[in-house]
């Protein structure tokens, strides 16, 4: 007779991600905002730091008054119908700085992923670890990218000065680099803590 | 050490295995057999595969079982699983924003309340050093509430539970309400319930701050209440501050005549802070412009605007420090204990006596 497992979790199925774009010169963009405070601030300065760098781009941004917003289904899929009805491209979203925004975060690149639209989220350095176990939780092994400010940081010229071509290099990879076998295919993961059987 | 517990192995190496797989809280755990099981499923009527809520999200969902086997690991007795059933649908409650608080980076802890007549049947310790050390009720249902909800969530630290430092109180914040030696109802009469109901509250607070009046009198002790609300022990919005007053101090207050209500009253309308000392709080932001409305600026804020959201629990026992809990983005949100139909003879059988001084050789009264 083995030990108990206290664990709820079953095998995961990882979805496969949507496929990229090809650049994003003449793309669609959608901008979303969490409702975290730094959201807002890096998300102004990455559009216009988004429309010098890429010709006829189009930007459409999407804003929830709260972090919290997305736990309630109905605001949850306001998000994938505003990825769907606006035509996007590609949607980066912002931001991930805490343990509940970064989880939600997730859920709401996870809701955009599943029309059919590339993500990429942008996150604090200090939550990699955060953002991954809650995208593999999801169900969707999410692309991501770190800010080159620290969390909560709201100064725009402070973020404008970190925001640099490189950076924004880095974030159109994660929208461009053609997708693993993984990413692409989905795999099933074990969620479980294993005990003695 | 390593005597064979089970199937081979010593109690070390189960307990290595389940910390190694993120399964426990750090501290050694009582290895869950199915032995073990069916006797903690003896405390409740509900069948094991019973889904109480989901932690987490959606897909995740505790059933009694779970719980059950949780509850063994903390330590717990039969007797503690009508508290922790209904402890584990007040996490599950989205009211109770557990999902947001069991994760936030300030650390927030699971408040723990037990009101009604349970609190005498499973010894739940009410007055002296009730959020202990050293009463099992008070330790190892908060301890067992928050395996469950760690355990079916999977949050660990660092990695989903983002608490910059943790919180020492996160699983060990548990105590009755002292409803014996209170001037006022209990706190689950003032939620509507009957005094001969059992109640448990959840709330999540981050701070725990002890105070002593100037002199145990009514106006001392209202004015302490006020003055150790700190800038950040706001009670606005959906926030919550949990005045814990010792049962001396509790008493001067009921002499003078005053209701739970009088005291809210009283702290809700001299808790404030300049208006520049509150705008420097960040988080405050939002609230600063709900209330700005106006063309004259308030030149000070209120902590407290709704009485309330100013909770008052009688806890503790001798002496005159009371303390503020707080603040809470947790609830607050009560449930009905249930009880199993054996619970008499339940009760009976895991009755514990507490035999730890025997002063009787020395005083015969």
């Amino acid at each position: 007779m083995g030990l108990l497992d206290p664990t709820s979790g079953s095998d995961v199925q990882l979805n496969g991600l949507a496929p990229r774009v090809d650049g994003l010169h003449g793309k669609r963009i959608g901008l979303y905002d969490n409702g975290k405070m730094a959201a807002e601030p890096v998300l102004e300065v990455l559009e216009g730091k988004l429309r010098d760098r890429y010709e006829n781009i189009t930007i459409s941004r999407h804003a929830k008054e709260t972090k919290h917003d997305v736990e309630d289904p109905e605001k949850l899929a306001a998000v994938s119908e505003w990825a769907n009805e606006e035509e996007l491209d590609a949607c980066i979203g912002a931001i991930g700085d805490c343990g509940s925004c970064t989880k939600l975060l997730t859920w709401g690149m996870a809701a955009v992923e599943e029309v059919g639209v590339p993500t990429v989220g942008l996150i604090d350095e200090g939550f990699e670890l955060d953002w991954q176990s809650n995208a593999i939780e999801r169900g969707w092994p999410l692309r991501y990218e770190k800010t080159a400010v620290r969390s909560e940081v709201r100064d725009h010229e402070l973020i404008a000065e970190r925001m640099t071509p490189d950076a924004l290099a880095a974030i159109e990879d994660e929208l461009t680099r053609p997708l693993s076998e993984t990413e692409t295919n989905g795999t099933r993961t074990d969620n479980r803590t294993p005990t003695h059987e | 050490m390593s005597d064979d517990v089970h199937g081979g192995q010593s109690l070390e190496e189960i307990n290595d295995t389940y910390y190694s797989r993120g399964a426990t809280d750090g501290l050694p755990i009582v290895p869950p057999t199915e032995e073990r099981l069916d006797e903690m499923l003896t405390g409740t009527d509900l069948p094991r595969d019973h889904v109480l809520g989901h932690l987490g999200d959606e897909s995740r969902p505790l059933s009694v079982e779970k719980l059950a086997t949780n509850a063994i690991m903390a330590g717990c007795l039969p007797t503690h699983m009508p508290v922790l059933v209904a402890g584990a649908k007040a996490l599950a409650d989205p009211a109770s924003n557990s999902m947001t608080f069991s994760v936030s980076t300030t650390g927030w802890a699971y408040m723990w309340t037990l009101n009604g007549p349970i609190r005498n049947d499973i010894d739940v310790q009410c007055g002296s050093g009730a959020y202990g050390p050293g009463f099992r009720p008070n330790r190892v249902i908060g301890r067992a509430l928050g395996l469950a909800y760690k355990n079916t969530a999977k949050i660990h630290p660092g990695e989903k539970d983002m608490a910059t430092f943790g919180n020492p109180f996160k699983f060990s914040l548990v105590a009755g309400e002292n409803e014996e030696q209170s001037p006022w109802e209990p706190y689950h009469v003032s939620e509507g319930y009957d005094a001969d109901e059992s109640t448990i509250t959840l709330a999540g607070p981050s701070c725990f701050i002890t105070w002593t009046p100037y002199r145990n009198e009514a106006r001392y002790i209202l004015e302490g209440m006020v003055d150790h609300m700190d800038p950040y022990m706001t009670a606005a919005g959906k926030h919550t501050v949990w005045h814990l007053i010792c049962p001396y101090s509790a008493e001067q207050l009921g002499n003078a005549g005053l209701s739970k209500a009088d005291v809210q009253r009283y702290v809700s309308e001299n808790s404030y802070v300049p208006r520049e000392k509150y705008a420097r709080g960040k988080y405050q932001d939002r609230y600063l412009d709900r209330i700005d409305g106006g063309d004259v600026p308030s030149r000070q804020l209120s902590l407290a605007p709704d009485p309330e959201n100013l909770k008052i629990l009688s806890l503790g026992g001798a002496g005159t420090v009371n303390a503020i809990v707080g603040p809470s983005i947790g609830g607050p949100v009560t449930e009905r204990i249930e009880l199993p139909d054996n619970w008499a003879q339940l009760t009976e059988r895991y009755r514990t006596e507490r035999n730890w001084v025997d002063a009787s050789n020395f005083y015969d009264h």
